[in-house]
């Protein structure tokens, strides 16, 4: 049996030669090649009747067909003409308009078919309107049914008469009108087979076992981004994060900062050597950078006084957390000061309140979007920042029942049950912890003047999670080599660098975070993937 | 040889447990279940002793300060007495120790203000304004409202006590200290009552302690609870007792003149008020700690 599918299947691929057979064999083939034959035959002739009974109806249909000219698939878009049409954006469509006869262009969130009507549910970002398309004098029979067999997130321009509705059309954004659609074409057709639904997309986790529906796993996700990047959720949390952005550069150009750009190519490891990405470089290799903080530094050296950048930190770190990427946008801060550095964290932290009372007064719509699909507490904080002490962090710990030592690092879940006791005690979801212990601080960091076990460093926290490092730096090139030295770092490398500080510098000091955490923990998320648009990871090169 | 068998315990159905104790040895299920049993006694016996510490400070509340002092000397403006800090707040683990209150910006907790200067006087007290994020705008009187920022605020550890007050969409006064082991104190009185005890000045005699949480309670539940009948009451009652001597209490400035000057002072209508309280307000005025308290007043 199997010797002779396979022999059927090779020849039909018209591999196999035939060359002996015995004769019984034989005549077993030709019974066989000719039930073939006729099956074939048979196929072929019921095929053609088909496709005649269809060119027959097409025929039938062409004819009653009155309203052929109000619908279709336009031709690619290839700048043939220049129209001066206006078109109106969903989100616009409001009772204002109504009895206007307006185009619009969006993609098909659904289309559903109901006898002689059709309902479309166009979306364009996170807005969305019914429409509705019946058979009448307007659209014929053929229409609706073109209309109902659309693939979802087709790109469809649409010529329709905006309507009050009485009731409110509780499952669209635009909830107080819907479209009469006169003219409907298709400007860019999808496949009908989409990798993931946009409603599973943006169900909650906790509703989607509950009813059994499905809902779209991280990785699916993040493979077709593009569809992803669709759902409203998705475009709530990107454009919160653009006003993150937008925030942070406004806060400081008015603080009187100058924004610069940092080379990412560098020729040695800023942090320490081993998270760093080697890249080649010509004869030599080099390093994308850690973060910018050398480069900072020498700008204030260099008299900028108040300096801040935004741009991409690469981290070769081996880590699959909910909170580390390979790539990241840092937006880092340097200022000199006059005599203590405390002057500093009050500008950094004022930049951050600046930030989380702009997102709060503007994009409340964004965070109840995003609150549909993850619900979180909203985020709470004090003006100004609360500054606690290392010592105190080390005493509020100790009465929860922590062990740990005076001058021991945080671990993360003591970060975590810090976060909570402050939660507690100030209701705030930022703070700083200040006067961290010298020994688990890099190399440049400012001893304490008066305690040499502490240093001028400083932490700040959102929802008991890190989000800045940051310190005095050491400005002094002589204290600068010997702390080096007790760090047992390669003199030579970070030549340059010491080399900055030798002719004349200012006391300072500043601090990074992370732009993708920054969003993902002032929105509550879980997870830094959900807040970068394209995410880099050890185990993640694409989209 | 017996006269009858009986039955072998020493048998095959015997199971190892028995047959270890036979032994001397002890049965590891066994052990554990005995260590269990000590273990659920010993933590009896520790709560048991927790409740009896908690019966004896309840029922006399006095109990840590000491009785032998004498009874009130001459009027005083500053209180002299101390307060056992480490008995009051807890063991000073080497760190600030951070009274947090909770205030609505609509209603400004005066007592809790006038106490804060008192404290300042006995202590090292580092204070600290801050808005909470439910609030949108404060006007800056409430933000200054502690005073001026200590020179040496950067440097909390050299602190004993901090006070800080943050302006909150809350629906009632709310002191927190150390969340781990203390629920969260409610009520501008009570909080009143907790910051005074910290100026080691509360009433020995038992008779004047009630009378001065009476007056307090008259305060909250009259005059700033109550209507208009229950003000006038209260203005007359105060009248009378200040017709028979310079202060509430006595002749002891007391936690009982501060609440009621405040809450007086709040209700508004001052110059109506009777002879004796307007003497005693002016009284309260020329102290010097009431001085926080006038910026807020209508």
């Amino acid at each position: 049996m199997y010797k002779d599918e396979r022999y059927n299947n090779l020849k039909a691929s018209g591999m196999l030669c035939l060359c002996v057979a015995g004769e019984e064999e034989q005549q077993a083939q030709s019974k066989k090649a000719l039930k073939k034959q006729q099956k074939e035959a048979e196929k072929a002739a019921k095929k053609a009747e088909k496709q005649a009974k269809l060119a027959a109806e097409q025929q039938e249909a062409d004819e009653d067909d009155f309203a052929k000219d109000r619908y279709g698939i336009c031709p690619m878009v290839q700048s043939q003409q220049k129209l001066d049409r206006a078109l109106v954006r969903v989100q616009d469509l409001t009772p204002e308009k109504a009895e206007q006869q307006i185009w619009v262009r969006a993609r098909i969130h659904t289309s559903r078919a109901k006898g002689k009507q059709c309902f479309l549910v166009l979306r364009h970002q996170q807005f969305t309107v019914q429409a509705l398309l019946a058979v009448g004098d307007r659209a014929s029979k053929q229409m609706v049914k073109f209309a109902a067999n659309l693939t979802k997130e087709s790109i469809i321009d649409v010529e329709a008469v905006v309507k009050k509705v009485e009731q409110k059309i509780e499952s669209c954004s635009q909830q107080d009108v819907e479209l009469h659609v006169e003219r409907i074409f298709v400007i860019s057709q999808s496949e009908a087979r989409l990798p993931l639904q946009l409603e599973d997309a943006v169900r909650p986790e906790g509703e989607g076992d509950e009813e059994g529906r499905a809902t779209v796993n991280q990785d699916t996700r993040l493979d077709n981004r593009v569809i992803d990047l669709r759902t409203t959720t998705s475009q709530a949390i990107f454009r919160l994060q653009s006003g993150v952005c937008q925030l942070f550069r406004d806060t400081l150009i008015n603080k009187g900062f100058v924004e610069i750009q940092t080379p990412k190519i560098i020729s040695a490891a800023s942090e320490g050597g081993a998270n760093v990405f080697t890249v080649s470089y010509f004869k030599t290799s080099a390093y994308l950078a850690q973060s910018p903080q050398l480069y900072k530094q020498m700008c204030i050296c260099a008299d900028f006084d108040k300096v801040f950048c935004v741009g991409p930190v690469f981290r070769a770190e081996d880590s699959n957390t909910h909170r580390h990427l390979t790539e990241f946008v840092g937006l880092d801060i340097e200022m000199a000061f006059n005599y203590h550095y405390h002057e500093v964290i009050d500008s950094i932290t004022d930049t951050m309140v600046q930030i989380f009372k702009g997102l709060r007064d503007r994009f409340q719509t964004e965070i109840q979007m995003v609150n549909k699909q993850y619900p979180s507490e909203p985020f709470k904080f004090l003006e100004p920042t609360l500054r606690l002490e290392y010592k105190e962090a080390v005493a509020m710990l100790k009465a929860a029942g922590v062990e740990m030592g005076d001058e021991e690092d945080l671990s993360t879940p003591n970060e975590k049950l810090l976060g909570r006791l402050v939660k507690d005690k100030y209701d705030t979801d930022f703070y700083v912890l200040d006067k961290y212990p010298l020994a688990v601080r890099p190399f440049y960091t400012m001893p304490d003047p008066n305690n040499p076990k502490y240093s001028n460093s400083y932490d700040m926290f959102m929802r008991g999670e890190e989000i800045l490092s940051g310190a005095q730096r050491v400005h002094d090139a002589q204290l600068l080599t010997e702390r080096a030295m007790h760090h047992g770092i390669d003199l030579e490398k970070i030549k340059a660098y010491i080399d900055s500080f030798r002719y004349g510098a200012p006391p300072h000091a500043g601090g990074g975070i992370g732009l993708e955490r920054v969003t993902m923990l002032y929105l509550g998320l879980h997870n830094v993937r959900q807040t970068s648009m394209f995410p880099r990871d050890p185990k993640r090169l694409t989209p | 040889m017996p006269m009858y068998k009986s039955p072998n315990v020493h048998g095959h159905g015997m199971n190892c447990g028995e047959h270890a104790l036979q032994n001397g040895e002890v049965d590891p299920s066994l052990k554990a279940l005995e260590e269990r049993q000590d273990e659920v006694l010993r933590r009896l016996y520790e709560l048991k002793a927790t409740v009896d510490g908690f019966a004896k400070t309840v029922t006399t509340p006095d109990a840590d300060l000491d009785a032998s002092t004498p009874s009130p000397g001459p009027a005083e403006s500053v209180f002299k007495g101390t307060a056992d800090l480490d008995s009051l707040l807890g063991k000073d683990l080497g760190a600030l120790r951070d009274i947090v209150i909770n205030a609505n910006p609509a209603r400004p907790p005066l007592s809790l203000l006038v106490l804060h200067a008192l404290l300042c006087q006995r202590y090292q007290v580092l204070s600290s304004v801050h808005v909470h994020s439910s609030v949108s705008a404060v006007p800056p009187p409430l933000l200054s409202c502690l005073g001026p920022r200590h020179i040496d605020s950067y440097a909390r550890q050299r602190f004993q006590l901090g006070f800080t007050l943050i302006w909150k969409d809350v629906s009632e006064l709310q002191m927190k200290f150390s969340t781990q082991s203390m629920c969260p104190i409610e009520g501008e009185a009570n909080v009143a009552r907790f910051l005074f005890r910290l100026l080691g000045a509360e009433p020995q005699d038992p008779a004047a302690a009630t009378q001065m949480d009476c007056w307090i309670d008259k305060a909250v539940f009259q005059l700033s609870e109550g209507g208009s009948k229950d003000r006038a009451a209260v203005l007359r009652s105060l009248n009378a007792a200040l017709g028979r001597s310079p202060w509430l209490l006595g002749q002891e400035f007391s936690l009982a003149d501060i609440v009621c000057a405040c809450f007086v002072l709040r209700a508004g209508q001052t110059t109506s008020a009777p002879v004796n309280v307007q003497r005693w307000l002016k009284s309260c005025q020329n102290l010097g700690h009431f001085d926080c308290v006038y910026p807020f007043l209508q």
